[in-house]
């Protein structure tokens, strides 16, 4: 407890010492006639040439201080833009943005007017050799045309610079999905406990619907191992694919199962006996059937067949997966 | 302690910058609840409860940084995580998180021994008064430790690695027959002991034109409870028998996988993936089941008394993609995926049944291409086909072949306005082998059977949105989608999907006085299938096209699920960037019905019964309200208060629950001792919350 408030009494110490600390430089308008004389630094398109971000500070000095925080301000990455041209790294040279000053004028900027293919070549000079960009060219981003910055933020943001928390900046465009994971049978998404990207690599990858697995099953199984058996008795669909009975997104049906039971269960059962009965409302607690209600109300097929994922149980107890 | 080491470290570091940033951020928020109802389906994923919450943010960064956040702390759904390193060097990661998932609170069960591995009664039969029976939760949570770190510094080449572990804890429901067939239901309160272990290593190197990395996973499946012990009330020698329900077994897995991409000419590059697994698992067979026999126990005799499970998978991919010219993007891949079940193969003999369990296994391969033309008129237009060939080892489909096309077409012409539609067909062709059984043989049913996943199928999607932004401020976006299955071949199963699907958002910016959003979904899913009953035993009249009879007789049901949901939210800045009116309300609202149609021919509908009377109105019926209003005031730089109040409201109805008896009889198909799980899910909820955030 000691160690706990000496080292609460240091942080608020440093805190109070250090609160006012701006790593933004004070640049001022006249640093523009410093560029104005500039005759160095020209660029590769024509006559424009580099300003240096003291000058783009002077107009956005909000947004050069959010750059100076960011990654991008990073001295100690050897290829960080701090180390390069700063503002200009990605912004292209600025002589003519300065000389004639307007929003997205002679500089080059991340907006819907130019292509999504340059607006990620941009983001690709830097970070392309990165493992998490390492299959970008497979992302079904890419080939729909959904550049980087329609999701991250250059200057600003939240984790990884996003531009939105997930999974609100994947439902800004996935509204289907939204809709699903409103469902009150559903992953714990809106609570924040996971996220879409803890399931999928947006950024591409060899994936179905760019899941972070080869298969189906091998993502389920990774927060839900007790699932993977391997089991004695089997129930193939299951070992094929998590999907043929449940939805991940979000179902009006409870354990995300894609249609109520036992009408799931019969859609493959339709053997003698009871797989094959109508069960109607006769059937449920209400109702005044006087046989087999048993198989219909409550969880239906599931209050008898609860090893319904696999089980090892003793004979055709455990091949119809009651034990 | 964590909190200790991080400003210590922070200590450290400060010593070794020149030039830093430190940033805290502290909140309070002072909870308080009302509610009616059921309060863990309020409460599923969250816990919401009268209380102090508390969150830190703590954050040093220099060359050196470390970034700690803390939030819901002593609460179930606690996270701290704490990221440090050194930029361009190396950075690592430690967190603690956990996850509830709560089901059902105050179920009752008149067996002793819950959340343990033995559960037993006194007496016999055990009562029925469900007021002499003890309470308790169904409820489980995961609590995770992991942590991680990267070496950015060997670039280019590269090495993480992680580690993590997931303890899982509670009471879950599980049912089981009490005899078989024709017995009770019971449900049991199954304990849930679970840890699992996991560790990533991952190695690369990643420098144009080539990216290789090499990984292994491992995930090693502890279960604490084996088998769950219970004394089986629907037995004949009640008094000793214990039967045994089997739960999940640990597993061992672990893959290895080779990752690699190389750029080629014409802007192409031509990336592949190798990979390979293998889970195991062993288990002590069970030599006895229990039965409504004299003495209870029937014994089972074995081939081997331990199952070795073993499951090897094997994956190859190989892409390639081209952007050889400006107006074309192509993309080729070919995916080969084998399940090997290298499992024991045990044969089972009991109660005059022999029985050896198949081995599933299966492989797919998968080719096709995608190619993205951009045409004039600021047109885009993707098409796509792929073919996947799966083998299975199974008896009534062991080959499927599907055939999927796509096109996609996005007109972007106007700066305002992005169209977009796209189409897709598959088409499945599936090899369906019939039982090969004598037409007397109750298996015989299964030569009409069609199996749903696997069965062939016909299914078109269409879709079309449109997204306008006509001003800067104004973002208006519509969708719809409609997607029809049908499975063209199935005489008993499930025949028809039909979906329709309906989005609308909106969002608009008042400048600096407002932010508006809302949106509005509509889904509409209807289900058609059809079966045919049969009596227990029967050895005739399989065949669907046989004239009905009182007791082997077709019906058929028509599921209907409607959904939609609607929410509106508002920023109002009532003083800009002072104080800040927040307001939301959602709506989400679930209506399934079911519309049964027995066909009888002549014959007449069970006695009481008539095609009307027999449907469902209530399937999954539910709505959930809830309004929001929030201020937020931002009294300095460093001060910042909030106030909010929370309704919602969550009313269920379906027919499966409602009228829910937890012994509606004790005898027979009817017959059933239940807990009470998911029962009377409905709630109503106030919830005020008051909030304080000091950033130093």
């Amino acid at each position: 407890m000691k160690r706990f408030v000496f080292s609460l009494s240091i942080l608020f110490v440093l805190s109070l010492a250090l609160n006012d600390r701006s790593a933004a430089g004070n640049i001022t308008s006249g640093n523009l006639e410093n560029c104005k004389n500039c005759n160095e630094g020209k660029s590769a398109e024509g006559n424009m040439s580099y300003v240096g971000s003291e000058i783009c500070a002077s107009c956005h000095a909000d947004i050069y201080d959010a750059f100076l925080k960011s990654v991008h301000g990073k001295k100690m990455i050897p290829d960080s833009p701090a180390n390069k041209r700063e503002c200009e790294s990605c912004h292209g040279p600025g002589s003519e943005h300065v000389f004639k000053p307007g929003r997205g004028k002679g500089i080059f900027v991340f907006n819907k007017d130019v292509p999504a293919k340059d607006r990620s070549s941009k983001c690709l000079a830097c970070h392309e050799e990165s493992k998490s960009l390492a299959f970008w060219d497979m992302s079904k981003h890419k080939s729909a045309d959904v550049p980087c910055d329609n999701c991250h933020s250059i200057h600003y943001g939240t984790e990884k610079y996003l531009k939105a928390a997930e999974p609100d900046l994947c439902f800004s465009c996935h509204r289907d999905i939204r809709s699903q994971s409103n469902k009150q049978s559903h992953h714990p998404l809106k609570e924040g406990s996971i996220k879409c990207s803890s399931c999928h690599s947006p950024m591409g990858g060899f994936g179905v619907k760019m899941i972070k697995a080869d298969s189906i099953n091998e993502l389920c199984y990774k927060c839900h191992s007790e699932k993977r058996g391997p089991f004695m008795w089997e129930h193939p669909p299951v070992e094929e694919k998590c999907l043929n009975c449940h939805v991940p997104h979000g179902s009006n049906h409870s354990k995300l199962l894609t249609e109520k039971v036992p009408f799931l269960c019969q859609n493959c059962h339709n053997e003698i006996g009871h797989p094959s009965t109508i069960y109607t409302r006769f059937e449920t607690f209400k109702g005044t059937a006087s046989s087999g209600k048993n198989r219909m109300f409550a969880r239906s097929c599931l209050n008898c067949h609860s090893n319904i994922h696999g089980s090892n149980g003793p004979s055709a107890r455990g091949s119809h997966w009651l034990r | 302690m964590l909190l200790a080491m991080i400003l210590f470290s922070m200590s450290v570091s400060y010593s070794l910058a020149y030039e830093y940033r430190l940033e805290t951020d502290i909140e309070l928020t002072g909870e308080l609840l009302d509610i009616e109802g059921n309060k863990a389906k309020f409460n599923e994923y969250r816990d919401i409860r009268d209380g102090l919450y508390g969150r830190i943010h703590l954050l040093y960064d220099s060359n050196y940084y470390f970034d700690f956040n803390a939030a819901d702390i002593g609460y179930d759904t606690q996270n701290y995580r704490l990221e440090g390193g050194k930029w361009g060097s190396f950075k690592f990661y430690l967190d603690y998180f956990e996850i509830p998932h709560n089901f059902t609170f105050g179920t009752r069960s008149f067996y002793s021994g819950i959340s343990t591995e033995n559960l037993s009664f006194k007496g016999f039969p055990p009562s029925t008064d469900i007021g002499t029976w003890s309470t308790f939760d169904y409820s489980v949570k995961r609590k995770n430790y992991g942590g991680g770190f990267a070496f950015d510094m060997i670039k280019p080449f590269y090495l993480d690695v992680t580690i993590s572990r997931e303890e899982k804890n509670g009471v879950y429901p599980l049912g089981v027959a009490g005899t078989t067939p024709g017995g009770i239901t019971i449900e049991l309160p199954v304990p849930v002991d679970y840890i699992t272990d996991t560790l990533k290593i991952e190695g690369g190197y990643i420098k144009n034109p080539l990216f290789l990395s090499l990984s292994l996973f491992m995930s090693e499946f502890d279960n604490d409870n084996h088998n769950l012990n219970f004394r089986n009330p629907a037995t004949a020698n009640t008094a000793s028998t214990t039967d045994v329900l089997t739960l999940p077994p640990d597993n061992n897995y672990y893959k290895l996988s080779f990752n690699g991409g190389a750029k080629l000419p014409l802007n192409s590059k031509f990336n592949l993936n190798l990979a390979a697994s293998r889970a195991t698992s062993e288990v002590k067979l069970l030599d006895f089941l229990v039965d409504d026999v004299p003495g209870g126990r029937v014994p089972v005799s074995l081939s081997d008394k331990t199952f070795d499970g073993k499951i090897d998978t094997q994956n190859y991919n190989f892409v390639l993609t081209s952007n050889p010219v400006s107006f074309l993007d192509g993309k080729i891949f070919y995916k080969h995926y084998r399940r090997e079940n290298n499992s024991d193969k045990i044969t089972t003999i009991a109660e005059g049944e022999t029985l050896t369990n198949s081995l599933f296994g299966y492989k797919k391969d998968d080719y096709g291409a995608e190619f993205g033309f951009r045409l004039p008129a600021n047109l885009y237009l993707i098409t796509g086909y792929n073919h996947v060939r799966t083998e299975r080892k199974r008896e009534d489909v062991p080959v499927n072949r599907d055939d999927v096309y796509s096109v996609d077409l996005r007109w972007s012409g106007l700066d305002f306005m992005t169209v977009k539609v796209g189409y897709e067909k598959l088409h499945r062709d599936a090899e369906f082998h019939a039982p090969d059984v004598a037409p007397d043989d109750p298996e015989f049913i299964n030569t009409f059977v069609r199996r749903f996943d696997v069965a062939a199928k016909d299914r078109n999607t269409y879709k079309v949105s449109v997204d306008i932004s006509p001003t800067e401020n104004l973002n208006f976006s519509i969708g719809y989608k409609n997607k029809d299955t049908d499975y063209k071949d199935v005489v008993l199963g499930l025949r028809e999907v039909k979906g329709d699907e309906f989005n609308i958002d909106a969002d608009y910016t008042f400048g600096k006085v407002a932010k508006l959003n809302a949106y509005y979904d509509y889904e509409k899913v209807r289900y058609f299938q059809f079966q045919r009953q049969l009596p227990f035993n029967a050895t005739s009249g399989f065949d669907p096209s046989t004239p009905p009879t009182a007791a082997a007789f077709n019906w058929d049901a028509k599921q209907k699920d409607r959904s939609y949901d609607y929410g509106f939210a508002a920023d109002i800045y009532l003083i800009p960037k002072r104080l800040t009116l927040k307001l939301q309300h959602d709506y989400i609202r679930s209506n399934g019905d079911v519309d049964f149609t027995y066909h009888l021919g002549g014959n007449p509908l069970p006695a009481g019964r008539t095609q009307d009377n027999i449907d469902i109105s209530n399937w999954d019926d539910y709505t959930l309200r809830s309004y929001m209003i929030k201020a937020i005031y931002n009294a300095t730089k460093k001060l910042s208060l909030s106030a909010a109040y929370v309704y919602e409201k969550f009313t269920y109805s379906d027919a499966q629950l409602d009228g829910y008896q937890f012994v509606p009889a004790t005898t027979g198909t009817n017959g059933a001792f239940l807990t009470g799980a998911y029962k009377d899910q409905s709630y109503r909820a106030n919830v005020v919350f008051l909030s304080i955030t000091y950033k130093f």
